[in-house]
């Protein structure tokens, strides 16, 4: 089990040690999975990241009950919110009353990062856009994720995870070359946007240590989305060959496949690359005579047997566990991995209980879950995550003890109905 | 001139296929790399597809797409001499990049370590299939292996197929996309406090990071969410996510909530104006529509009158249209496609890069991100075998001739 004994339970991860970031101060305005991802990768690091909420415009994932324990009316019992949202502060702010610029505007004066994603032009018609901001903070570093990018004749549409992934065209290559286009269920532009946006803020920190000059960053999931086609885009301009869906199968491996094992719906991945792994995978299977026919012993002639080189694979990876397929490969150096599920990453999975992948952590509603702690690792630097806020829950101390708003102030705006 | 973030620091890239976007990254932010090859050329070169389908180590476009901006120097980092060459480069450098299985670097006396002793500022970033410790570290991977061991296969494919890797090398995309932004990370504490550090990425657990709302589904309800085509369960409900249009496929999520309602509105109003048969007309309030509290056979007869919907209209009357309408749809793009999208012509996404000695100019991405202070912008094509020898042994390392000669019949360059 990934959570064995009571002390391994803390309230933070890791040592209090030495962090990459510690003193950088973030305005966070981000939400939904972009703008949370984004500030995670900051606040996970050492940066205080303030993440401004609001009841009125609430984060889709305080709202989202996908599991079973989670109410509709509390905004704080989804372990969803808290894994894109550890180790931040969070305050809850009415934007659109006309004393919030009094905490806002305090907020810039004390950040050196501006985070946002909101959709192109929300923040300026809420008062808080680039513009405004560099005149209160001329060195501010201000990043904004969105769909399409700040610019150009979409700029302003809506989109979600799924935009990137189909109009990069990633999704028309993912799938059966004979079926439609198929995707995860997990999200494929959202999770990839955020180390781009995060990577150009700490780049932008380290230009403005060196020129004193702050900047504004605009990172698209469109954008960002269409590099990792690149190679098809060239073989449709260089060579006019439009690729589309294969599979599991690439050009330079054979087999090159997921096989069925024993057990229900379970599966192992083997990838067969060089000849030297050939001929391992061949020793792995015990030798069988078809092996040696001339159809399967150079790499092309497996390309060109491809259909009856998998059934051939299958009738073995049969007899055994996906466990003991990826084992007896992996021993003889061949590539190869279970299709692992979510119970076999949280129980099974030895290499990610090693890396910390997730680690228990109490949150004061929802108890102790794990935390995803960064898949990236400072040796020297390590991540430390604590868990998400409550929505509103640092109000009081970001005011008082960040901001030195006095006690008599906090109240007034209180009372004025500021904060939520 | 206007610069890039991070001009003035240097990279050696001594990555395979996993990290090769991790220093294309870094190069477009400033960052002079050098791709480190084995005499002859990097393994990947021959990694298919190639210009014009001939296959040549100068003319594979994987390998194009994913080393721009970089210089090339080749070097036997197994010769005695070619370690004595690297730690030399190393004295001069920021930061190495690679991605050899765990303990190969330190073998040849190049690991983290000793790396350090010949300049304590450097940073090491590892990008390996299974990161630098633990049981899987000297397991074999790949694009195909991490998306199987990281959970995000599982849910991926037809349910009477097996499960499906994702087309492109999606996650030696995202881990080097990680591991660029650990490195950065490492630079700036390192610029404050002249302490470098090692960096260690592995493919699977970034691969992993993006299952949290699969994992928490089963952390806290142990249900398991398995592989079922076009269909997304994110909450209550699984919901269809991708239709079939006149002449391709759209990405339509239907989604509950305020989150789903300016959409779904617009399309019930679509539906309507083709005078089609409409039963999200029923939907009187889409702010509060709850797929939690929606029978599953009402479910299905509003996808059914969906499904139809999408088959009345082609790509381009759903791109164009529906933007107008703000339905959220977006067309499923193929690579021809994406080369004439306005959004992106209107960003200036694209640039030419020449490849002059094979007579081609290939246009490329220009950029990650857009700044306004700094330039971070792709800008030549990726480079020949070796083509920055002289250049780096001879002018900027001091080799004489002589020596380069020496070494190049040693096979060490």
């Amino acid at each position: 089990m990934l959570f064995e004994k009571e002390e391994q339970i803390r309230r933070v991860s890791g040592s209090m040690e030495k962090q990459a970031l510690a003193g950088v101060k973030v305005l966070d305005f981000g939400w939904a999975l972009v703008g949370s991802l984004t500030s995670k990768q900051l606040a996970d690091h050492g940066a205080q990241v303030v993440r401004v909420e609001s009841i009125t415009r609430i984060d889709l994932t305080r709202t989202n009950r996908m599991v079973s324990m989670s109410s509709a009316t509390n905004p704080d019992d989804k372990p969803w919110f808290t894994h894109l949202n550890t180790s931040k502060y969070g305050i809850a702010v009415n934007l659109k009353h006309p004393r919030a610029r009094e905490v806002i505007d305090r907020l810039i004066r004390w950040a050196d990062v501006v985070n946002a994603n909101m959709v192109p032009g929300t923040l300026g018609r809420l008062g808080f856009g680039y513009e405004y901001i560099r005149s209160i903070k001329p060195d501010i570093i201000m990043a904004e994720g969105s769909a399409y990018g700040q610019t150009g004749p979409m700029a302003h549409k809506w989109g979600v995870d799924g935009t990137g992934a189909a109009l990069s065209g990633y999704l028309d290559l993912t799938g059966w070359p004979d079926r439609g286009p198929v995707g995860p269920n997990v999200p494929y532009g959202d999770v990839v946007l955020p180390f781009f946006i995060a990577l150009a803020i700490v780049g932008a920190l380290d230009y403005k240590r060196r020129t004193g000059k702050g900047q504004y960053i605009d990172g698209s999931m469109f954008d960002v989305c269409i590099h990792q086609v690149t190679p098809a885009l060239l073989d449709w301009e260089a060579n006019g060959h439009l690729q589309t869906r294969n599979g599991n199968r690439i050009a330079y491996a054979a087999p090159h496949g997921v096989f069925p094992c024993r057990g229900d719906d379970r599966w192992c991945a083997i990838g067969v690359f060089t000849d030297n792994e050939w001929e391992a995978f061949c020793h792995v299977i015990e030798d069988p005579s078809w092996t040696r026919e001339p159809r399967f012993t150079t790499l092309s002639s497996r390309k060109e047997n491809e259909d009856a080189l998998e059934e051939l694979v299958a009738e073995w990876t049969k007899q055994h566990s996906a466990e003991e397929v990826m084992q007896m490969m992996q021993a003889a150096g061949v590539p190869a991995g279970v299709v692992q599920t979510m119970q076999d990453l949280l129980e099974h999975d030895p290499q990610l209980k090693e890396r910390e992948f997730l680690v228990p952590l109490e949150h004061p509603v929802i108890g102790v879950f794990g935390h995803p702690t960064p898949p990236y690792k400072l040796l020297k630097t390590k991540a430390q995550v604590r868990t998400s806020p409550c929505l509103g829950e640092h109000t009081a101390y970001v005011c008082t003890e960040l901001l030195g708003m006095s006690d008599e102030e906090f109240i007034e705006l209180l009372r004025e109905g500021v904060f939520e | 001139m206007v610069d890039s973030l991070l001009s003035g620091f240097q990279a050696l890239d001594l990555t395979d296929e996993k990290g090769f976007v991790c220093g294309k990254t870094l190069a477009a932010l400033g960052v002079e790399t050098i791709k480190i090859e084995k005499p002859g050329g990097d393994p990947a070169r021959g990694i298919p597809p190639f210009l014009h389908d001939v296959p040549d180590p100068e003319k594979s476009l994987y390998w194009f797409a994913f080393n721009t901006d970089k210089r090339s120097i080749t070097l036997n980092l197994d010769a005695s001499q070619g370690q004595d060459l690297f730690r030399k480069l190393v004295e001069r450098a920021d930061f190495v990049l690679e991605s050899f299985t765990p303990g190969y670097m330190d073998s040849l006396g190049l690991g983290y370590e000793a790396l350090r002793r010949v300049n304590p500022r450097i940073i090491v970033t590892s990008i390996t299939p299974f990161g630098q410790k633990g049981p899987y570290a000297q397991y074999k991977g790949s694009e195909l292996v991490a998306s199987a061991m990281s959970g995000v296969m599982v849910s991926t494919g037809d349910p009477d197929r097996p499960p499906v890797r994702e087309g492109p090398d999606s996650i030696y995309f995202r881990s080097s996309a990680a591991a660029a932004l650990g490195t950065v990370m490492a630079h700036y504490y390192r610029e404050n406090t002249g302490e470098g550090q090692q960096v260690d990425v592995s493919l699977q657990e970034v691969a992993a990071s993006r299952t949290s709302s699969d994992l928490v589904i089963w952390e806290f309800d142990k249900r398991l969410i398995k592989r079922n085509a076009t269909i997304r369960t994110v909450g209550a409900r699984a919901t269809q996510w991708l239709w079939r249009c006149k002449d391709g496929y759209v990405f339509w999520p239907y989604m509950g909530g305020p989150g789903g309602a300016p959409a779904n509105s617009a399309l019930s109003q679509w539906i309507d104006d083709d005078g089609l048969e409409n039963p999200l007309n029923q939907v009187t309030n889409w702010d509060e529509f709850d797929f939690a509290t929606l029978p599953k056979t009402e479910l299905d007869v509003q996808q059914e009158a969906i499904r139809k919907f999408f088959m009345n209209h082609t790509k381009k009357e759903i791109a164009e249209e529906g933007l107008k309408r703000g339905i959220n749809a977006s067309v499923v793009n193929n690579p021809a496609n994406v080369l004439e999208n306005p959004q992106l012509e209107a960003r200036s996404y694209w640039v030419e890069l020449e490849h002059s000695e094979l007579g081609v100019t290939l246009t490329y991405p220009k950029y990650f991100f857009l700044n306004n202070q700094t330039e971070n912008f792709i800008r030549r094509r990726a480079p020949l075998i070796g083509e920055d020898n002289d250049d780096i042994y001879a002018n900027e390392l001091g080799l004489s001739s002589t020596e380069m000669v020496a070494l190049k019949e040693a096979g060490v360059i």
